[in-house]
């Protein structure tokens, strides 16, 4: 049998907790070597989502499935598939890093798994930290160890709940980087994050997921063209400065004419490309349609 | 199987390296229950069946140790490990519920097993010292049968306990006002022959009673109740809170606290 083609399948998902629904009719895969930016503000539901695909948490219906395996009918098959690395650091205090990441790979069934280990702390950059307790890292370092254990096992999907919060400049780079990695080898993502600016960097596909619904999801760049638009300002002789909206797609020289600019009058031009930012801030601002 | 044995060793090295607390605290607390209970207390206090109070009270001493170990040990790791955050990946991880449960409540038992193994060698000391002579054992596999019920039965329980609990005092809790009593009213420091009907009857209820006695059949050869009943009873115990545990595992909270 040949493996499964899609890491990640989520098809009409629904969590609800009492009356409330945390996640509304959910839908959209994550493909082979893809970065998926799951995005949307506090409570949307994102952290649940990844809590459903990793069993953590019961779905109230819908279909989850890794790699062709459903989360909980075929709950082992899935499980050795990814790897996950949750949004809230763990602290636990009784074995060294170095111990914490065989152990975590001994439960993949892998014994005496030190080259992989080795050159993922070498890779995140802790190698020389490997014989500390968890309690003697930094909050950066922490969260390195975190990404570190959710791969001992190579799995070929990794989930990511908001990687790079509060970490610094240099580490979410490095971090960025990693992922690139990690996508060019095939391994596919799934990303939290609230850092706009980074998911457009790195996320070939967003959603943009608000009261458990998704609002929209597709191709980073459609959904910047789609919903944001790119400011034009232009200082002319006449009229002095100027702003003009367009989309993302429109060609510069079509809007100057649209707009019944002369190109002898133009002092300066100066174009600010539509941002994902500006998407998101109007996906997730619109008025919500008639809601029961 | 890999998965479930690093469990173990996992939950093994865990208690090693609290050694002297898994060790020291056992030692001083026989040493003086044996001292003011088998030796102060124990020449007022009638043994059993010509067996004198100071060897009558060292299996109880023994099963006590080991009952409160392997409960320790389980719930303790499953409770800290709900603080610090790391329940989770167990729940993440390709780790069956048998193999969860089975890891915990062996590494109950070995905990145990050695405190309760050096409860006893405290315990021979002081019978060498009391009475001239060692304590030997009297039916090595009945002994064999109660120690790895005991421990086990134990553990189980400790998981499941842990994994209802929602706190420490939870857990704290369940020790003093549910485990404690039914330790000391479970024939650890008294026959119950010396009761009257009524509370014979009562305390054959507790199923302490049963292990705690089938231990010092093992070891002394005499008991409050029959060795079929006691076997049967660990037993039946032993599934019931088999189940327990599993039912809680799947039931459970996996959220840190
Ligand atoms: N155990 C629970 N019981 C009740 N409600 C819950 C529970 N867990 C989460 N929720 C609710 O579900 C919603 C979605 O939460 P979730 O953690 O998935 O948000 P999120 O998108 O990850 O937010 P953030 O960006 O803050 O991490 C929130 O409104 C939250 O209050
Ligand atoms: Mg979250």
């Amino acid at each position: 049998m040949t493996g499964h083609p899609i890491p990640l399948q989520i098809q009409n998902l629904r969590k609800s907790y009492g009356s409330f629904q945390a996640v509304n009719d959910l839908s959209f895969v994550v493909n082979p070597g893809e970065v998926f930016g799951l995005l949307g503000p506090n409570g949307a539901g994102k952290t649940t989502t990844i809590s459903i695909i990793t069993t953590l948490e019961k779905r109230t219906s819908g279909e989850v499935k890794v790699f062709g395996h459903d989360v909980t009918a075929e709950s082992r098959q899935a499980k050795c598939k990814f790897g996950v690395v949750h949004q809230e650091v763990i602290n636990s205090g009784f074995f060294d890093l170095e111990e914490l990441l065989q152990f975590q790979s001994g439960y993949y069934g892998i014994r005496n798994n030190t080259k992989r280990i080795h050159e993922l702390l070498g890779r995140l950059g802790l190698f020389e930290h490997r014989h500390k307790k968890v309690k003697q890292l930094s909050g950066g370092m922490k969260r390195r160890l975190m990404i570190a254990k959710a791969l001992v096992h190579s799995p070929r999907l990794l989930l990511l709940d908001e990687p790079t919060a509060g970490v610094d400049l240099t580490l979410r780079e490095n971090l960025w980087t990693f992922v690139q990695e990690l996508r060019s080898e095939g391994i596919a993502v799934l990303l939290t994050t609230h850092y706009l600016e980074e998911a457009e960097l790195l996320c070939d596909r967003v959603g943009i997921l608000n009261h458990g619904k998704l609002e929209a999801c597709g191709p980073t760049s459609k959904i910047i063209n789609q919903f944001a638009q790119k400011k034009i300002i232009v200082e002319t002789r006449s009229a002095g400065r100027k702003e003009i909206m367009a989309k993302t797609d429109e060609v510069l020289g079509d809007i100057l004419v649209a707009s019944g600019i002369d190109p002898k009058d133009l002092l300066d031009v100066h174009v600010e490309e539509g941002r994902l930012e500006d998407a998101f801030r109007k996906l997730i601002s619109a008025p919500m349609e008639a809601k029961p | 199987m890999t998965g479930f044995l690093t469990l173990l060793e996992k939950e093994i090295r865990r208690f090693m390296k609290v050694l002297v607390q898994t060790v020291v605290t056992p030692f001083i607390s026989s040493f003086l229950y044996l001292l003011v209970f088998g030796v102060s207390l124990g020449a007022s206090v009638p043994g059993k069946d010509g067996v004198s109070y100071l060897a009558f009270l060292i299996p109880g001493l023994v099963m006590m140790a080991l009952m409160n170990n392997a409960f320790q040990n389980s719930s303790s790791s499953i409770v800290s490990s709900k603080f610090s955050g790391d329940i989770e990946d167990l729940r993440v991880v390709p780790l069956s519920e048998n193999e969860i449960i089975w890891a915990f409540a062996l590494g109950g038992l070995v905990r145990g097993f050695i405190v309760g193994f050096v409860t006893f060698m405290v315990g021979q000391v002081f019978h060498y010292l009391q009475v001239g002579t060692w304590l030997g054992v009297v039916h090595p596999f009945a002994l064999l049968y109660f120690v790895v019920a005991g421990g086990l039965l134990f553990g189980l329980l400790g998981i499941f306990v842990a994994f209802w609990a929602g706190s420490f005092e939870h857990l704290s809790a369940f020790s003093s006002f549910v485990l404690l009593p039914l330790t000391y009213l479970g024939g650890v420091f008294l026959s119950i022959d010396h009761l009257s009907p009524f509370w014979q009857g009562v305390s054959k209820l507790n199923p302490l009673l049963y292990l705690i006695n089938g231990l010092r059949y093992g070891m002394l050869g005499v008991s409050d109740v029959g060795l079929v009943e006691s076997m049967t009873i660990s037993f039946v115990g032993l599934v019931v809170f088999y189940l327990m545990a599993r039912v809680s595992l799947r039931r459970g909270s996996f959220q840190r606290w």
